[in-house]
C-alpha cells in the first residue's frame, strides 16, 4: 500500500486531509507556497488534535505521533516519493492548471495525480498533464479528518489501476469512497440541489415561511437542519456561487436556476451567520 | 355555491374515524388512529383480502365524525371517494383528505359541502414524523381547520398550516431529489448504492434518495412530480424517464441495450 503521501495546500481543506493521512499512520507532505499558512495549518490540526483526544476520538498518547507525520515543506520536489498527492489550493481552472503541470515534472511517473476540487471539471483541470490515466478526483468533505465520505471522481482517461489505487487509499484512511462519472457537481452537489432549490421556491411562492419550512423537513423528514439554517451555515453567498456554477455547468437546465432571493439576500450582505444576518439573525451567543 | 358555515366536530370518546384510499397509506394512518384510541374503520381503492387488524367497510358507518382520504395516484378514484364521502356523512363530520397531487381546493370543487374539506400531506412512511402540514382550502372556515388542528394533535402530531399547493412542502423537496437522484443514475454518474452512501456520509440526509423511493413508493413519488409538471407548468419539474420507467416496472436496471440478449 501507499507509503508516502503528499498534499498541496495547507488550507482548511489540505490540512484536514492532511490530518486524516496522518491519523491512519501515514507520513504526510503538507506543502504550501506559504511559510505562514503552513505554520497556521500546523497549529489548526494540532488543535483539531486536541479536540479529537476530548472527543475520545483519538488516544492522548497518539497526538505528538499524529503531528509529527505531518512534514510541512515549500518546495514542490519534496514529493519526488509520493505514490500519491491530492491538489486542494484555491478553485480556480488555471491556477490548478499550472500547479498539475508542474507536479507532474516533480513526481515520479507511477505517481497518482488526485484534485479535491468541488466545483471544477476534473477532465479541464488534469488535461494538462501527459499521463492523464494516472490522474483522480478525490473530493474530500468539510470538516476533512472528519467527515467519512470521499467521492472519487474519475475521467474517461482515468485507468482502472488508478481506480483501484484510489479506492484502497480511501478505505486505508478510514473513509468511505464512491466512485463518480466526472459530471457537474459529482453526486452530492448535485444530488443536493433541490434541497435548497424547492425551499426557495416554496418561499418564493409563499407556501410556507423559512421557519415552517426547515421545522417540516428537520420534524417531519428527519433532516438534520432545514435547508435556511444551513444555507445560513455554508454562506448564502458561497450556496448561491454554487448554484450558479451549477446551472452554467449545464448550459442553463431549469432545475438548476439559482433564486432571486438568494442574490437578494447577497445584495443585502445578509449572507448568513459569518455576517450575523441571513434568513435568521444570529448573535454572539446564539447559533 | 356559496360554502356554509356549518360547525364540524369530532367527539374524542369512542369517535369513528373512517379511512379510505391506497395502500400503504391507508394503513399506516389506521395504525397511528387505532394506537391514539379511535374507532378506525377502512376502505382501499385496491382489491385486497379482508385485514384481519382493522374493520373494512364500504360503507360509511353511521356517526363517524371524522374521515380521511387518502388517495394520492388515481384522481378519478380520490373524486369518487371524496363524492361518496361527502353524500355519506353528516355536514358536521370533517373530510380531510391528502393534497399532494391535486390541491385541496380543487378537491373541493368536486364536492357540495366544500367547508368540511382541508387538505394534508400524507405521503407513504412520512407518518413516523411528528410534524404534518395541513392546508384549508378557498373554503374552508377556521372553525374545520380546528378540528383538523384537534385531530392531529390526538394523533401526537404538530400541524404547520401551508398554503394549498401541489406537492406541499415536504413531498416537493424529497421527491426532487429523488428525482435528481434518477437523473443522474440514468447518465451513469454512479451506481444506487452509492447515491445512497454519498448522500448520508456526505451531507447527512437521514436516507440517501433511492432508499426514500423506495419507502415512499416510486409511483407515489412520480405522482407527486407529475402533480409538480402539471400546476407550475415548468420543465424543472419533468419525471426522469428512469424514475417512470421504475413506476412501470419495479426495477431499477435497464440492461445495456448492447450487450445483446
Amino acid at each position: 500500500m501507499i507509503k508516502h503521501f503528499g498534499v498541496v495546500g495547507a488550507g482548511t481543506m489540505g490540512a484536514g486531509i492532511a490530518l486524516a493521512a496522518a491519523r491512519s499512520g501515514l507520513d504526510v507532505i503538507l506543502y504550501d507556497v506559504n511559510d505562514t499558512v503552513l505554520r497556521q495549518a500546523l497549529e489548526r490540526i494540532k488543535a483539531d488534535v486536541k479536540q479529537g483526544v476530548a472527543r475520545g476520538k483519538i488516544p492522548a498518547d497518539q497526538v505528538s505521533p499524529i503531528v509529527a507525520r505531518i512534514h510541512p515543506r515549500t518546495n514542490l520536489s519534496d514529493f519526488h516519493a509520493c505514490e500519491l498527492v491530492v491538489e486542494a489550493v484555491i478553485e480556480d481552472l488555471r491556477v490548478k492548471k499550472d500547479l498539475f503541470r508542474h507536479l507532474e515534472t516533480h513526481t515520479k511517473t507511477s505517481a497518482v495525480l488526485a484534485t479535491n476540487t468541488s466545483s471544477l471539471s476534473v477532465t479541464a483541470i488534469t488535461s494538462v498533464l501527459r499521463r492523464q490515466e494516472r490522474a483522480i478526483g478525490l473530493h474530500f468533505f468539510n470538516p476533512a479528518h472528519i467527515m467519512k465520505l470521499v467521492e472519487v471522481v474519475r475521467t474517461q482517461a482515468t485507468s482502472e489501476s488508478t481506480i483501484a489505487f484510489a479506492r484502497s487509499f480511501v478505505h486505508h484512511i478510514g473513509k468511505s469512497p464512491v466512485l463518480v462519472r466526472d459530471t457537474p457537481g459529482f453526486i452530492v452537489n448535485r444530488v443536493a440541489r433541490p434541497f435548497y432549490g424547492e425551499a426557495l421556491r416554496l418561499l418564493g411562492e409563499q407556501v410556507a415561511t423559512h421557519e415552517q419550512i426547515d421545522r417540516i423537513l428537520k420534524q417531519g423528514a428527519g433532516f438534520a437542519m432545514g435547508p435556511f439554517e444551513l444555507m445560513d451555515l455554508i454562506g448564502i453567498d458561497v450556496n448561491f456561487a454554487v448554484t450558479q456554477s451549477m446551472y452554467d455547468q449545464f448550459f442553463g437546465e431549469p432545475r438548476y436556476r439559482p433564486h432571486p432571493i438568494q442574490k437578494q439576500m447577497v445584495d443585502a450582505g445578509r449572507l448568513g451567520k459569518k455576517t450575523g444576518a441571513g434568513f435568521y439573525t444570529y448573535n454572539d451567543t446564539t447559533k | 355555491m356559496a360554502p356554509s358555515a356549518s360547525k364540524t366536530s369530532i367527539a374524542r370518546e369512542k369517535a369513528i374515524v373512517y379511512i379510505t384510499g391506497e395502500s400503504p397509506l391507508v394503513e399506516e394512518y389506521a395504525a397511528l388512529g387505532s394506537a391514539h384510541g379511535y374507532d378506525v374503520v377502512v376502505q382501499w381503492n385496491e382489491d385486497r383480502k379482508r385485514d384481519k387488524e382493522y374493520r373494512r367497510s364500504a360503507i360509511v358507518p353511521a356517526g363517524t365524525s371524522i374521515a380521511l382520504e387518502l388517495t394520492n395516484t388515481d384522481l378519478e378514484r380520490k373524486k369518487r371517494n371524496l363524492q361518496k364521502l361527502d353524500k355519506a356523512l353528516p355536514p358536521t363530520a370533517a373530510i380531510i383528505s391528502s393534497s399532494v397531487t391535486v390541491s385541496a381546493s380543487e378537491q373541493a370543487t368536486w364536492i357540495i359541502h366544500r367547508h368540511r374539506l382541508a387538505g394534508c400531506c400524507a405521503l407513504p412512511s412520512f407518518s413516523a414524523g411528528t410534524v404534518i402540514e395541513v392546508a384549508p382550502t378557498v373554503y374552508t372556515p377556521v372553525e374545520t381547520m380546528e378540528v383538523v388542528r384537534r385531530f392531529f394533535t390526538s394523533l401526537g402530531k404538530h400541524c404547520e398550516f401551508v398554503e394549498d399547493r401541489v406537492g406541499m412542502v415536504l413531498p416537493r423537496v424529497v421527491c426532487q431529489i429523488i428525482n435528481e437522484a434518477c437523473f443522474a443514475l440514468q447518465e451513469g454518474v454512479s451506481t444506487p448504492a452509492e447515491l445512497d452512501t454519498a448522500m448520508k456520509l456526505g451531507v447527512n440526509y437521514p436516507r440517501g434518495p433511492i432508499e426514500w423511493a423506495e419507502a415512499i413508493g416510486i409511483r407515489q413519488v412520480e405522482a407527486v412530480l407529475r402533480a409538480l409538471e402539471r400546476d407550475l407548468g415548468e420543465d424543472r419539474y419533468r419525471v426522469a424517464p428512469l424514475l417512470h420507467q421504475m413506476a412501470l416496472t419495479g426495477e431499477w436496471w435497464n440492461r445495456n441495450p448492447r450487450e445483446g440478449s
